[in-house]
């Protein structure tokens, strides 16, 4: 009952006991319908909007698992509907491989273009599909009317509140933060690739189960079951509903079903109304109906938690030694990077200087594995994880802050403590004074002390020499991608070709 | 030719606004919606529709920018994709309100029938597809390349920021694309609109043909997506030439899928920093 609330519970398990006590065959059949697009749609949330990747293809699955239902029906009776999840399933992981980590518009066209290839199959495969009369006669030992309906609500009310508990928790937040922040979720060692595979092929099991059921109450497939209008249906419904509330599916589902019973009289009206009214939604009210009515009734959706500082800071275990070596990066004909090499050990505070553009951001992209060295070696003790994509360095041990904040709302602090949360044995900090008062800067001194006697390595990035001087073991200068000198604050402050590259800064220390 | 101007007027309302415009099929159809409710109502014929069209579509451009793109600009890029795909519902269901689901024809441009050149047949409506096509085309690179207004309308779509500082008054420039933009679509859909037909259903079509264009010429690219179109156009002809449409579909979107997996920056590469 926690993650909905008492409130919405009662909406969820409603429908389907008033449906089956005080309604007819066709009342009874609209809330099995409104359960089929629901079960669709809260796969499409997955994916759509707590990852935010437009995926055209869930109408498409839907349709898979409608035609793998008529096809083998006969054969299975209602084992056929587990058939059907995994049929849509599995061609959603057999595509999805390739296409995720496309880009956002690329991967909407390549989702499109599978959605089109199911359906030109469904429409010109005959022999298979039946082209375009579709198959039917094929229900005979599926679940029909009110058992229909018991088993459709069944499956949604379990899986909706599976979804809401389990998005509540630490998943919840790892999509929220490979939605709104994918570079820092991927330094904090979420790997979005496998997160997204997985919506993907989660959404489309729920899909290829609604299109199961779907098959199972109307008794004839179509190419229409295939088509772009169920995509567009069930995007404006999750859009309508709320894209990301646990009960969205479900309104949106209610009102695609409902309107056009509405608006009957008006024909073609009611999709016209639809799409109208889902414009007004992206629009004016981004959280939906859902978020509507939660506002209404004053219950407002919970901001998510500041993260928490961790009680022990580094892993006793874990790598002791950050090596840079040689490391090369060009960007174009630029060297932004052109090979530079030095060391931080556990328990060191190492201070990166330079003027702007000597390459100091680009270093830290490098390290971390946002960027890739085109030559040298980047190594963790003796393992290199120069090739390693960013999540696996974040596991290796390797965290980092960046220079802007990543998340609205948060401060400073709460940064810190989220680069902390998976106890990275190195943390690499890109201007963490940027802005802040003398105060601020004392007190992050005095914090990041605190760290490296825990045992962590840090690197710093600052502008501020005098605040690298004070905390920093030892400094790096950068200068055009080229380390100019290493060794104790002193001594790079002391050294000339620094003096010349910092003009005016060190005089007037 | 024509699809090469529905993807000409994509990419360019692309480049302005910098959001994919899932309309933009639909305004096509539009387009083929004014010329036969023109051709059928004012027995207009296709030459004096033609600057007809274009004016209202251009106008039609500018007003759904301005109410699915722009007001989203700050949003996540799903927002603008959601906003444009109920935008294009609302066009086609519109249409099928006003004009019903059968398809109608609009006037030809050139009259219809063939002459004979050289021995070979040629049809009048395909000949004057491939001039006009071909002149807007190159009046468009024209306009974008050679003059001061298209300089500062390409400045405008590489860095709207920059363009601002060095004193362009970016929203008349946006505005102006917009406009080109859908003025091009109309005309496309009242060339499409003679040849094929016009039906309210067949925006999908015709944006995810530009989408595919733009894609694979390299998103932004304004030669990259005339090619990708081109190349569109010349593989659906000799492959469903061959095996039938279905097969020529299919194949398109397969060569899609492959091109993507392999290739994601798209054929002719991508403009460096362009991401709707």
């Amino acid at each position: 009952m926690r993650p909905l609330g008492l409130f919405w519970l009662v909406v969820l398990v409603l429908p389907p006991i008033v449906a089956l006590i005080l309604l007819a065959p066709f009342g009874q059949r609209m809330v099995t319908l409104i359960g089929i697009y629901a079960l669709m749609g809260l796969g499409y949330q997955l994916i759509f909007g707590h990852l935010g990747a437009l995926n055209l293809a869930q109408g498409a699955l839907f349709g898979v698992g409608a035609y793998a239902t008529a096809l083998l029906a006969p054969a299975l009776g209602w084992l056929v509907l587990p058939v059907a999840m995994i049929a849509a399933a599995g061609l959603a992981g057999l595509a999805g491989g390739p296409l995720l980590r496309l880009q956002s518009h690329y991967f909407a066209l390549a989702t499109l273009a599978v959605a089109s290839i199911v359906n030109l199959v469904a429409v010109h495969a005959e022999t298979l599909t039946g082209g375009a009369n579709g198959l039917a006669g094929f229900t005979r030992g599926l679940p029909r009317g009110p058992l229909l309906l018991t088993v459709v609500w069944g499956c949604l009310i379990v899986l909706v509140l599976a979804c809401a508990t389990l998005l509540r928790g630490p998943l919840g937040e790892q999509a929220r933060l490979l939605r709104q922040a994918p570079l820092l979720a991927a330094t904090l060692g979420i790997d979005g690739g496998r997160w997204r595979l997985a919506a993907f092929v989660v959404a489309g099991a729920l899909a290829g189960l609604a299109g199961g059921f779907s098959a199972a109450m109307s008794g004839v497939v179509s190419p229409e079951a295939t088509g772009f209008s169920i995509m567009v249906l069930c995007l404006t419904s999750v859009v309508l509903g709320g894209t990301r509330h646990p009960m969205g599916a479900v309104l949106g589902a209610a009102l695609a079903v409902g309107l056009p019973e509405l608006l009957r009289d008006f024909q073609g009206a009611w999709l016209l109304a639809y799409a109208v009214a889902t414009l007004a939604v992206v629009l004016w009210a981004p959280d939906g109906l859902a978020g509507l009515v939660d506002r209404a009734r004053g219950a407002r959706a919970a901001e998510p938690p500041p993260p928490a500082w961790p009680a022990t800071l580094a892993p006793k275990a874990g790598p002791q030694r950050l090596r840079v070596e040689q490391v090369v990066k060009r960007f174009g004909g630029v060297e932004a990077l052109a090979g530079v090499s030095f060391t931080v050990a556990r328990g060191e505070i190492v201070g990166l200087i330079g003027p702007n553009g000597s390459g100091k951001t680009t270093l830290l992209n490098v390290i971390s594995g946002l960027e890739r060295a085109d030559e040298g070696t980047i190594a963790l003790d003796d393992r290199p994880v120069g090739r390693m994509p960013a999540h696996a360095v974040a596991r290796a041990g390797v965290g980092r802050t960046f220079q802007a904040r990543m998340l609205e709302g948060e401060t400073r602090r709460d940064e810190l403590a989220r680069a902390l949360s998976p106890k990275p044995a190195f943390l690499l900090l890109d201007e963490p004074a940027a802005g802040a008062t003398d105060r601020e800067r004392a007190d992050l001194v005095e914090t990041l002390r605190g760290f490296s006697a825990a045992g962590l390595g840090l690197l710093v990035v600052d502008h501020d020499i005098e605040l690298l001087s004070r905390l920093s073991d030892r400094l790096v200068c950068l200068d055009r991608g080229r380390v100019l000198a290493v060794g104790r604050p002193a001594e790079v402050r002391a050294d000339p070709r620094v003096r010349a590259s910092f003009l005016g800064l060190d005089e007037a220390a | 030719m024509a699809y090469a101007l529905v993807a000409l007027g994509f990419v360019l309302a692309l480049n302005a606004v910098g959001a994919v415009n899932f309309a933009h099929g639909d305004l096509v159809v539009l387009g083929g919606a004014v010329a036969v409710a023109g051709g059928a109502w004012l027995g207009l014929p296709g030459m004096v529709l033609l600057p007809l069209v274009a004016a209202a579509l251009a106008l039609a451009g500018v007003v759904a920018a301005r109410v699915a793109i722009t007001p989203l600009a700050a949003r996540p890029p799903e927002a603008t994709f959601v906003a444009t795909i109920a935008l294009a519902a609302i066009i086609e269901q519109g249409l099928t309100v006003e004009m019903g689901t059968a398809p109608r024809t609009a006037p030809a441009l050139a009259g219809s029938g063939s002459f004979v050149l050289a021995g070979v047949a040629l049809g009048r409506q395909p000949i004057a597809i491939i001039a006009l096509g071909s002149a807007l085309v190159l009046a468009t690179w024209f306009l974008l390349e050679r003059t001061q207004t298209g300089r500062r309308m390409r400045a405008v779509s590489a860095d709207r920021h920059m363009a601002r500082a060095v004193g362009i008054p970016v929203g008349r420039y946006v505005l102006l694309s917009l406009a080109l933009a859908g003025a091009l679509a109309g005309v496309a859909g009242l060339l499409l609109g003679h040849q094929f037909l016009v039906a309210p259903t067949q925006g999908a079509g015709y944006m995810l043909k530009a989408y595919i264009a733009v894609a694979l010429g390299g998103w932004g690219s304004v030669p990259g997506a005339l090619l990708g179109a081109l190349g569109i156009g010349v593989f659906e002809t000799f492959v469903s030439a061959a095996f039938g449409d279905a097969w020529a579909s299919a194949a398109l979107y397969l060569s899609v899928l492959v091109v993507l997996a392999v290739r994601p920056q798209g054929l002719f590469g991508e403009p460096a920093g362009r991401r709707a």
